[in-house]
Order: C-alpha cells, then structure tokens, then sequence
C-alpha cells in the first residue's frame, strides 16, 4: 500500500460512495469502481447527498452550510480547478454588508443603494432581505477566521464603494476576494467538506422535472461518468469570457452552469445584463479595482481633465461602475483619450495619494500595473479602459429564502444564480456577499431537501453520459484538426460580442450579431481537436467551455435585442431612456429540445422604494 | 529560441522541444509563452492558469529547476536571470505528483491543510452574531502569512521534502499553521500546533529554499521556527522527541540557525521517526490526543471506511 493510496482512499471513500457503474463505457467503471469501498447501490450508479458544483465563495459556503444542517449527509464539492483558483480569488475591493450603524447607515439604506445602482429591475423584496443577511454575513466571516482590515477601535474596516450612499464596503486590504476565499476553504475542511477538484460537470439531468444528478469528466483522466444526488447546488460563477480577453476575469468564467441549465430545460435571466468595469488595464483586461477611485484616485483624459466632471459632479469618480464606464468609452469615442482603436485608453491617477498610502491600502493594484503596463501607480497614472466584469443575469432562481430553482433538488448561488439582487448592475463589494449569503442558504436548503429526498432513478443521466461520451471520442478521436481553429474562434467571439453587444448596443449591431453567432456555431460544430488522449485534455475543457460561451451569448443576445430600451449596464443607443411601462420586467431565456431559444418575461417586484429616474 | 518542456502524457516522461521567435514572446509573461505555444504550436501541451493577475496560484512552474509563479514572472526576467540564454528548460513543480505535463496533482496537499486544522477556533467572547476584535498590532502579526496563494513554489525548492515526503508536508501547510495558531483571535493555538509537530515540523532543515522562492515573499522556514518556538513553549518538551527536539531547536533558533552535516544526516534518517512516535504516545498518554486524530480528526462517517482507513494507515506505516 502506497501512501498515495491512503490519501485517496480516505479522501473518496469518505465522500461519495461509489458503485460498479451501470453505464458500460471503458474506463469510466474504472476510475471509480477502483477507489469503490462500498457495496453498490440499487442503481449501481455513484451517489452523493449533497452536490455542490464549484468552490468558489458560494460553493464553499453552501458545503459548510450543508454539512452544518446535517451532519450525517455526504456533502461533495466538485470543481474544475483547486477550490482557491476561482473569480472569487480575484476580488480585491471589499464586501459589502451593514455593521456599524453609527453613521446613519442601515440595512435599508443598502438596500435602496442596491435597487438603485440596479436601475429599478431588481426585486426589492429580495433586496431587503439580502441587506440584512450581508450585515450578519461579515461578523460570520470575522468570526471563522477573516482577517478583516481593522479600524482603530479593532473592528472590521471599511471603505466607499461605487454607487453607496454610506461607506459599507468592509475589507482585508486589497485583496478581500483571496482572503474570503481562503478564509471559506479553510472553514470547510473544519468542517469536513470533501473535494473532487479537476472535475467538470458537463451536464446536468432533470428528469420528470426533478433534478437527478450531473455529469462529470475526470479530467485527470478523461473518464466520464454519472453521479447521482440528491440535491445539486450549482455554484459555477459567470459568463463574462463570452468578451473574451475584454474581461478581468479568470479563465474558467465560461457559464458553465447557466449554459447546463438552459440544456435541461431551465430559465437563464436577465442574461442580457453584463456588466463592464470601467478600469481595466489597457492590455489583457485585468482589473485595476475599485479600491483605486475609492481610495481617492481620479481619471483623466488627454487633455489632462478630470472629465467624470461633465457626467456626474457630485460623484465624479465613485458614480456607479456602468455610468464610468461609458463615461470613459464616450471620452475615447470623442477623441478625449489615448492611443487608438482597442489600443485606445484614458488615465487614472492614485500618485497624489502618496506612496505610503498606496503600499498600505492599494499593493495588489500596484502589483498588477507593474505586471501588465511596466509601471509603477506611485510615479505615473494607468492606461486604462473598461472590461467586462460581472454577471448580473444567471440560472433564475425561484427565491432568496431557498435559493432553489424551477426543479426540485435543483438549487444555484452565487454568480451563477440569478436571484435578481442586482438587476441592471451590480454595485461593487455586492457580489462577494452575494456569493457569501446565497451559498449559505444554498447549502441549508439543498441539505434539507436532501434529508427528505431519495435519488432519481438516473435512466436519462445515464443517456447523457454516453452522449458525451461518444462526444469526447468524435471531437478528440480522429486527432484531426488545426491547432489554432478553436483559439481562434474563441477571440472571434469575443470581439464580436464586445463590438456589437459590449458598452453601446444598437438594433442593427445585434442583428449582425446574430448572423455571426449563427456561423460561429456551425464553425465550433465542425471543429475537431487534435489531442486524442483522455488525460488531462485540457483542449477538450476548452473546446467544451466555448460550447458554452456560444449558449451564454446566443441567451444574452437575445435578451438584449428584444429589451428596447436602456437600464443599468444594458445601453441601447437605440432607445436611450429607461422604459418602465414595457420593461420593468425580467427577461427569462429558454432552449427547447431542438436548441430553439425562447424568451418569456416575469415582472419585477416592486416594494417600498419609489421607482424613479436614476440620477446622480 | 528553445523551450525545452518536461512531458508526462498519464503513462511515459518525456522531453520535447519548441522554437519560437524572441519577439513573439518577449512582451510576455511565462504564462503568456505557455499560452502562445500551446495555441499557436501543440495544443496537447498542459499546465493550468486561472486569474492570469498572480492571485489564485495556479501557474507555478519550474525554469531551469527553479520554481516561478507563470502569470507573475516576465520573460525579460528571466532573459536577465540567465544572461541572455536561448535556451530555457521548463518543468513541473518538483515534490508534487505529476498529472500530466506541467500540472500537478494537488490533492495531497489538501490532505496535509487538512491535518493542521487551517480554520479558526474563535477564542469564547467572540461570537457569530457580533464577530471578533483584533487591534493592528495583532493583525499585522498574521497579515503576511496570508498572502500565501497555495501556488506550491515553496514546496518544489523544499530540499526535505525531496529527501523523504513520508514524514513531513509542503512547507505552506506550516505557513498556514502558523498564521492561525498566531492569530489573536484563536482559542488555542495548540490546535494546530500540535498536527504540526506530529506531521513533520522537526522534520525541516532549515535551508531556507522555500522563503528563496516564494512570490509573495513569505518565509515558511520562518514561521515553522515560529511553531517550533510555540510548541516548545506550550509545554510540547519533555520525552523523547522533544528532548532532541530541544537541542535542535537550540542548534537551529539560538545558534547559528544553520545544521551541521552530522546532525542533519541524523535527523534525515532516523531520528525524525522516533520524534515523532515519541511526541505522540506522550500526548496521547496525557490524554491529549486522540490517535484518530492523524487523520484529520473531523467525525468519520460509517463505521467500514473508518476501519479501512486504520488498515490502510496501518499498511502505509510499515512501509
Ligand atoms: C478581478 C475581480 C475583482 C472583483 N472584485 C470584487 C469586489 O471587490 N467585491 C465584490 O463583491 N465582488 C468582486 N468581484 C466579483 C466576485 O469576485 C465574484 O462575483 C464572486 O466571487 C463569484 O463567486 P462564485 O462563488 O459565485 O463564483 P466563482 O468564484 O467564480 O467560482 C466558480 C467555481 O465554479 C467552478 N466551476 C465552473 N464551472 C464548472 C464546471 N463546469 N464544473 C466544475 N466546476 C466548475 C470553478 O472552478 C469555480 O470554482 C470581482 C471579480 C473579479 C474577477
Ligand atoms: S527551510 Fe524547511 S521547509 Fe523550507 S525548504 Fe528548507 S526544509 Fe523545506
Ligand atoms: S508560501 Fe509562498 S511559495 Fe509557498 S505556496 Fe504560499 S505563496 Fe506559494
Ligand atoms: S494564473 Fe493565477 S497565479 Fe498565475
């Protein structure tokens, strides 16, 4: 017996109780059924609890949730990379939440800023609620380990945030999302949280409407096979890299999930709302976060103006991230910046601020200049120019109080999730506590619904498994194709999507777009990959993560093409006011069988915070 | 120029090499020439990237033996580094099992931060409701440790891991002990402490290669004196172990702080394990731990596993 042998069997005896496999496809029994322990179950197929997809903020803390409510459940986290490589990681500015009401804040204060910053369409009900739990959610994080910046009397620090009537925005540094990550892993191996990393769902099967379980690739070794659930939490992230290299975030941000659902029937909302940073390094996108404006630091353009000036006075750098955003394109489309074409770019300057103050409160950023741009924030201004960032729309989910979707024992949080806390934009430090609040609940229904439940009797999750299994062998078998069609596919789209459904959107942009989307798909149909081995092909994560992206963008064009008028981070050129009469309604995206998309729409829910012009 | 890459494709190592023109990468990061050759050469070339802003640790790679974070590393750099070579040769993490190419099998190592208990024990007068209190003092005591990003670059220099991994873990998993038995705000300190000193702490020599390589400038060698100093001062010195514990504690912090030859082959081949046994049966005689506690010591669900694991424990012990 090798050491090796201890550790794996302990890891996967301990979590998932896998059985002789039903489904005959080589190797698959094989990667299982070895580290089997124990006697099969009726189905013989793999099963587990509680499954939770992703290890993010809100995958962490919905399997901490999970095993807190019930003990005696498996609780599995599956993810396609280390649970400390998601987006999560990579938030730097802060996390919002109430704690210290001293200076007139109050939950609902944060809950009007939210309503507010979104543009009306987010269900205010739901926001109320969700200002409540971020305020208890910080104290929670303190207490289980995060080492918040702390003020002089030793509580937890804060900053401004874009969009925030008070300064609620509660941070470790600059890198709040690396601590909060690394604060959630270690709370969930004190928890006894088991993972299985390098794993890719690459579907998920509703049958007779009830969520039975996913399908997972083992990367490691190309193995495909079925794990049934009884309740899966889908905690997958974003879909920003349908921009491609015009967004800060990591490489695995391709909607995995929202792409999963709409295959088995689910809603994907709002997927039209995406939101653009206004600072991102000129080359590659990387973020230059909020902490910067909120620290004090000022945008200016080739004339030396401080031009957020003649867009919002009283804000001037801290309005809203959508407003700064086209703010800064709308200075570079008029000649007001740098450089040229996606070359082009405006400035930001934290050297006032003094280099003292900068290495205490702003490292990371200062880091990433160096890195990206070969300079130095202390001595010079950035070139910078808006990136895509966030994911407001996502898998719909039914309720804050559940986080559960249409399905039962199907259940989404965080950045996959819509649950309309956002809307038309998300205010910056809202997403981390988004992750952090709707993971927990996530995890307590799923573990609830679980107890109660039994397993599906996983006939249709074995059907998909041979599809994409022999899917794998068709893209990957011939060992034919060119080494760069995919790549290069990919950047296409990017730019397309950013040309023609990025800042500025018009009816005849997106209608072009739609005919390029078209191609694009038959293109990626008849793509094939040169790598025919099963192991750790990461040519085939990539080929099907841009399936994906092609799903997520045909959703969010076709969202954005039906919503005629402008909110939040969507801008019609078009159709420049905000349309409440028509639209103050979530658009709900679904694919048929016959991969026909369709769009439905629900109506916001509108509570105690007046609908008015957004003004700033 | 040349790259030469180290390749695993699951059954045979091999080595293969690429050319490709200076000036198509030398703008680059180390991740970008990965990238660059991967979708413009051989896309059956692996390795794994995430956040690309050297944050989320999942580029670390060896140049020429020695270990880099990809995304954080540019290649005039390393052009400076070595005097203009054309040649460069890259490998995986060393230390690490290889899955494929340059990625690496972190599974292990998840099972070692497991060991340590890296979550807090929240001393009783915090709560849930109200969090905790920290001054600056006591946060910048434990601030640095945290900047650790799991990228494993310490682990590949990390001379006692290649010498024998069977005792001793990634010289992170003691970082991170050590910034949550340091921290203010922790109940006990012990609690991590004690996994620690059972899972290898005495067990490094202190060549410093982890602080060398560190990209965010942590020095676990550092902080593993800090947990020895801890142990030593929670009482963890009498018996057998710790009794040579002591003396090299004594060579190592209060001396020159460097091992002599002699006392380093010792401690390499035969006295780590009777430390280790000895720290043991003295905790577990004062009814301080529970052996189970080896594992991980969380509730084990089913009654089976629970035995299969001892056997297997058992067998990995005798070997
Ligand atoms: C640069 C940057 C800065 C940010 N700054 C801030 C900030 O200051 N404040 C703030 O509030 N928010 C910020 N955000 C946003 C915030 O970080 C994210 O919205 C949030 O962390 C999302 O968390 P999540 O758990 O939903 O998803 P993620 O952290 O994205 O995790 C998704 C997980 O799902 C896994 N996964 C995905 N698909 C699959 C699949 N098919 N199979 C298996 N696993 C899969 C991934 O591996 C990953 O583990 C920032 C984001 C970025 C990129
Ligand atoms: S000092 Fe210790 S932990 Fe660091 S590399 Fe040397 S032996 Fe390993
Ligand atoms: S201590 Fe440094 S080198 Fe080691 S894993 Fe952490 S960041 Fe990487
Ligand atoms: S890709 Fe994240 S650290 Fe390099």
């Amino acid at each position: 017996m090798s050491e090796q042998f201890t550790r794996r069997e302990f890891l996967q005896s301990a979590c998932i109780t896998m059985g002789a496999l039903a489904v005959s496809t080589t190797g698959v029994e094989k990667a299982f059924a070895a580290s089997s322990t124990s006697t099969p179950n009726s189905s013989g197929m793999p099963t587990c609890d509680v499954l939770i997809i992703g290890s993010g903020a809100a995958g962490l803390r919905a399997a901490v949730a999970a095993r807190k409510k019930n003990p005696n459940l498996s609780v599995v986290v599956v993810s396609k990379v280390m649970p400390t490589r998601s987006a999560t990681t990579m938030a730097e500015g802060g996390i919002n939440g109430v704690i210290d009401f001293s200076e007139g804040d109050s939950f609902e204060l944060h809950a009007k800023d939210t309503v507010k910053g979104g543009d009306f369409l987010v269900d205010q009900d739901t926001a109320m609620k969700f200002a409540t739990y971020a305020g208890a959610a910080i104290h929670e994080l303190d207490y289980i380990g995060m080492p918040f910046s702390r003020d002089s009397k030793g509580n937890v620090d804060k900053r401004y945030a874009g969009g925030a009537s008070k300064i609620r925005c509660n941070f470790a540094e600059d890198k709040t999302g690396h601590i909060l990550t690394h604060t959630c892993l270690d709370d969930a191996l004190k928890n006894g949280v088991k993972f299985l990393m390098d794993h890719h769902m690459l579907d998920l099967s509703i049958e007779n409407g009830h969520c039975e379980g996913v399908v997972l690739r083992n990367i490691r070794t190309g193995d495909i096979a079925p794990v049934r659930a009884k309740s899966v939490v889908l905690a997958t992230g974003g879909y920003t890299r349908v921009f491609w290299n015009r967004t800060s975030t990591p490489y695995i941000a391709t909607g995995d999930g929202a792409a999963a659902a709409l295959r088995a029937g689910l809603i994907f909302k709002d997927p039209e709302m995406l939101q653009f940073h206004p600072t991102g390094v000129c080359h590659g996108g990387t973020l230059i976060t909020e902490a910067a404006r909120g620290e004090g630091g000022i945008l200016l353009n080739n004339l030396g103006e401080r031009f957020m000036k003649r867009y919002v006075p009283n804000k001037m750098e801290l309005a809203p991230r959508d407003i700064v955003a086209r703010s800064i394109e709308t200075e570079i489309r008029e000649g007001r910046g740098y450089g040229h074409d996606m070359e082009a770019y405006v400035l930001l300057d934290v050297t006032h601020l003094g280099k003292e103050k900068i290495m205490k409160n702003l490292p990371q950023i200062r880091h990433i200049g160096m890195l990206f741009e070969n300079m130095d924030l202390v001595e010079k201004p950035i070139a910078i120019r808006p990136t895509a960032h966030y994911s407001m729309g996502g898998i719909h989910v039914t309720s804050l109080d559940t986080m559960a979707t249409p399905a039962p024992g199907l259940f989404a949080a965080g950045e996959a999730a819509c649950v309309s806390i956002h809307g038309a934009n998300r205010l910056g430090g809202n997403s981390l506590c988004d992750a952090t609040v709707t993971g927990k609940i996530a995890g307590i229904n799923a573990a609830e619904y679980a107890a109660k439940a039994g397993f599906g009797a996983g006939k249709r999750l074995n059907d998909l498994t041979l599809k994409w299994t022999s899917h794998f062998k068709e893209i990957t078998g011939s060992g034919k194709g060119n080494v760069n069609d995919m790549y290069a596919l990919r950047e296409e789209l990017g730019a397309a999507n950013w040309y023609n459904m990025g800042i500025f959107r018009t009816e005849s942009k997106l209608l072009a777009l739609a005919d390029k989307h078209a191609e694009f798909q038959a293109r990626y149909d008849a793509i094939r990959i040169p790598n025919t081995n099963p192991v750790f092909n990461t040519a085939y994560t990539e080929y099907v993560e841009l399936g994906n992206l092609l799903l997520a963008s045909r959703a969010a064009l076709m969202g954005a093409t039906a919503r005629k008028e402008s909110r939040g981070s969507h801008f019609r050129e078009d159709y420049l006011k905000r349309d409440d009469a028509n639209f103050l309604k979530h658009s709900m995206v679904t694919m048929d069988e016959k991969g026909q998309m369709h769009l439905d729409w629900k109506d916001v829910v509108v509570g105690q915070f007046k609908i008015e012009e957004r003004k700033y | 120029m040349k790259f030469i890459i180290d390749r695993f494709d699951g059954k045979k190592n091999y080595q293969q090499t690429y050319t490709v023109e200076k000036k198509d990468i030398e703008a680059l990061t180390l991740l970008g020439t990965l990238l660059f050759i991967k979708q413009h050469q051989d896309i059956t070339l692996n390795f794994t990237a995430s956040c690309r802003m050297a944050i989320c640790g999942a580029c670390g790679v060896r140049v020429n033996g020695h270990s880099y974070l990809g995304c954080d590393t540019k290649m005039t750099e390393l052009f400076e580094a070595y005097k203009d070579a054309d040649t460069f040769r890259i490998s995986p993490l060393a230390n690490y099992t290889v899955i494929s190419d340059l990625a690496v099998d972190w599974e292990p190592a998840i099972e070692n931060l497991r060991k340590i208990k890296p979550g807090l024990v929240a001393k009783d007068k915090f709560s849930e409701k109200e969090g905790c209190v920290q001054n600056q003092e006591e946060y910048d005591r434990i601030v640095k440790q945290w900047d650790c990003v799991l990228c494993g670059c310490c682990a590949s220099e990390c001379n006692k891991l290649s010498a024998d991994r069977s005792d001793y873990m990634e010289p992170f998993v003691y970082t991170q002990a050590w910034r949550v038995a340091n921290d203010s705000r922790s109940k006990d300190p012990m609690i991590h402490v004690k996994p620690a000193v059972l899972n290898g702490l005495w067990n490094c020599v202190h060549c410093h290669e982890c602080s060398n390589r560190c990209p965010k400038h942590i020095s676990s060698a550092d902080d593993i004196a800090g947990l020895r100093a801890l142990a030593m001062k929670k009482g963890l010195n009498s018996g057998v172990g710790p009794a040579h514990a002591k003396s090299f504690y004594t060579d190592l912090v209060e001396d020159s702080g460097r091992l002599n030859e002699i006392r380093l082959a010792l401690r390499t081949e035969g006295v780590s394990t009777a430390l280790r046994a000895g720290t043991a049966i003295t905790l577990m005689r004062a009814g301080k731990m529970n052996p189970l506690e080896i594992f991980g010591g969380h509730t084990i669900e089913g009654h089976k596993d629970l035995v299969k694991m001892i056997e297997a424990a058992k067998a990995a012990n005798k070997e």
